[in-house]
């Protein structure tokens, strides 16, 4: 399927630059933004335009807030002596949603990957040891929660951070690695099952 | 574990067929580019997700195609079918179902259809660079461990990561950041030290089965040797380490005999020795703008009553080497699985003298071997040397059609063969980075 009009092909464009679309799926987009009334489609133009506008990052958490500092960073019923350390702000929800953590938060804003070219100074790293070195008014930080990505770039950023908290008395913790809830045991890949073997724990 | 049937859909020469196979031999014979070997590929395709002769799904789908679709039926040993289905799409990739259920990731196919390839490609294990012989390793393991499988795509991600911190900082004129090279020497050594022990391990137990398979195929008694010794040939005394720590082993290949704890030593102390090797030779990689060690770099060392065999073997000893590494491969995977590979011979037989083409069809006829497939040009090759009633004869037509029998089928004159391309690992592309 072609679409004959330049604009539409402009937003098919637009659309399959997002992460996970491909142009198959961008046209299906671009059909269902075609059908839309005129409002809808203001609205979301708008919602875009906010996004970049009105967005700005708390100078303490780095996570996307309205406000500077963010309401989690404000908020004296979360323990300022735990921080969960994320990748990308995204994460950062992720965790909030479970509703099981009640510490504070560091967005570092990706992990280091020469081949992406980013390094330890492209990442809020600096800004996170400094939390835990001069807590300021806060509380002293206990505990710091490596909550990256298990992949290679998640797992160097983790060992890098881990050296040089080092110094510090503070625990430094990761995720733990295992099956999937709700996955069948059946259709688990076997590294998968082997690590979580390997990590069992008693009942 | 056999193939029962497989349907094939653009593929190849092959816009729809279908072909049903025998438990024990099977023959597909048929003129020179017909789609014989397109069979095999299809075959491999549903064990290892990928063919054995290239890693580029577009060059197997068939000129004027939009899809790729196999569907086989395999029986395990142990009794039970199982339905495999692969389709590909150019632009959007491959699924695989097992069963019917979609596959996350293309390596968890891998193991589950043990398959062994013989082909003519196989001489290259023994006459050429070590790249070969790593990725029969490679291959082997992964089929016996899916831990080894994912240890070895963490490593050559790391290895990525690694080369280019170096290569980028070398072409800046600068050194690279000290601790994000150590991060990354330290996330490289963790997988590269449970592939060198399982390699280690494999060996240990491989070389009884190369020598059986080397004995029933050769005619001269010479003794075949293997080796690997990344770190010299001293040996690896085990690492004094607590039991209760829980990094190691990471890997699944343990020497026969050895305890679980045994293997953690095991694998500690080459963590050891590998990490002391990269940090002695940190300016060395530096300057070269490389990661000059690891088992991306690692040599199989093969023998023949002593000698290396890739400078002083004759042709006729590497061809005998050759068949008799996979005749290996086959009986370990069968002895550490449990279940029977499937075994693919790929025109093995056309440039065999009739004396060895005599000695192999009496092992694929035996109870050594369970389901093989194998193509010839011509029937005789096979049927000369078996008897008809005891191998299923499929014939291949011009044109990808598949046969009964072989009333109907053109007598074209045999076309030279394309040349081979690079063989592809079966499995992820090889580690190879020199
Ligand atoms: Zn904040």
């Amino acid at each position: 399927m072609q679409f004959s009009s330049e604009s539409v092909e402009t937003l098919v464009e637009q659309f399959s630059r997002l992460p996970g679309i491909g142009r198959k799926t961008a046209r299906r987009l671009a059909a269902f933004v075609l059908k839309q009334p005129k409002s809808d489609v203001v609205e979301m133009a708008e919602a875009l335009i906010a996004v970049k506008e009105k967005v700005i990052f708390c100078s303490t958490c780095f996570n996307v807030a309205d406000h500077d500092p963010c309401p989690v960073c404000l908020s004296d019923r979360r323990d300022g002596g735990v921080i969960c350390v994320v990748e990308e702000a995204s994460d950062l929800m992720a965790v909030e949603r479970t509703g099981g953590f009640s510490g504070k938060y560091h967005v570092l804003g990706g992990a280091i990957s020469p081949l992406d070219g980013i390094g330890p100074e492209d990442l809020k790293i600096k800004e996170l040891i400094a939390r835990v070195a001069a807590p300021g008014d806060g509380p002293v930080v206990r505990e710091v929660i490596l909550a990256v990505n298990p992949s290679v770039e998640g797992d160097t950023t983790a060992y890098y951070i881990s050296q040089l908290l080092a110094p510090f008395e503070v625990q430094v913790t990761r995720l733990a690695r295992g099956i999937p809830i709700g996955s069948d045991l059946e259709f688990t890949d076997e590294a998968t099952l082997t690590r979580a073997l390997e990590a069992r724990v008693s009942v | 574990m056999i193939i029962d049937r497989i349907h094939i859909r653009g593929l190849r020469a092959h816009n729809d067929s279908t072909v049903t196979f025998d438990a024990g031999v099977n023959a597909i014979v048929g003129p020179n580019g017909v789609g014989k070997t397109n069979i095999l590929e299809a075959i491999h395709m549903l064990c290892l997700s990928r063919s054995f002769l290239t890693s580029k799904d577009n060059v197997i789908l068939r000129r004027g195609s939009s899809l790729m679709e196999i569907e086989g039926h395999f029986t395990k040993d142990a009794g039970g079918s199982q339905k495999v289905r692969l389709a590909f799409v150019p632009g959007e990739g491959k699924k695989l179902f097992v069963g019917g259920s979609p596959l996350e990731r293309m390596t968890d196919l891998v193991g589950r259809f043990p398959v062994v390839v013989f082909s003519p490609d196989d001489q290259r294990l023994t006459a050429e660079g070590p790249e070969f012989r790593r990725r029969f390793m490679d291959n082997i393991i992964s089929q016996s461990s899916p831990v080894y499988l994912d240890n070895l795509l963490r490593y050559r991600q790391v290895l990525k990561q690694r080369n280019e911190l170096l290569h980028a900082s070398r072409r800046a004129r600068r050194t690279p950041d000290e601790m994000v090279l150590e991060s990354l020497t330290r996330e490289l050594v963790m997988p590269g030290a449970a592939i060198i022990a399982d390699r280690m391990a494999f060996i240990e137990a491989f070389a009884k089965h190369l020598d059986d398979a080397h004995q029933k195929i050769s005619e001269v008694a010479e003794k075949p040797g293997i080796a690997y010794a990344p770190f010299g040939r001293a040996g690896i005394p085990e690492a004094d380490i607590d039991s209760e720590d829980g990094s190691f082993p990471k890997g699944g290949i343990t020497i026969p005999n050895e305890s679980r704890e045994q293997r953690a030593r095991r694998e500690k102390r080459v963590f050891e020795l590998y990490a002391d090797q990269l940090e002695r030779n940190r300016r060395h990689e530096i300057a070269r703008g490389m990661t000059l060690y690891g088992p991306h770099r690692h040599e199989l060392d093969l023998t023949l009553d002593g000698h290396p065999v890739r400078r002083f073997a004759s042709q006729g000893q590497h061809r005998t080497y050759g068949m008799a590494l996979k005749l290996a491969q086959y009986d370990y995977m069968q002895h550490r699985r449990e279940e029977r590979p499937l075994l693919l011979l790929d025109d093995v037989f056309d440039n065999l003298d009739p004396a060895r083409i005599e000695a192999f069809l009496a092992i694929l006829g035996s109870d050594a071997i369970g389901q093989s497939i194998t193509t010839a040009a011509r029937r005789e090759i096979v049927h000369n040397h078996l008897d008809p009633s005891a191998c299923r004869t499929i014939f291949v037509a011009r044109g990808g059609e598949v046969l009964e029998d072989e009333t109907s089928i053109e007598k074209v004159p045999p076309k030279a063969t394309a040349p081979r391309e690079e063989p592809a690992s079966p499995l992820a592309d090889s580690l190879t980075n020199d």
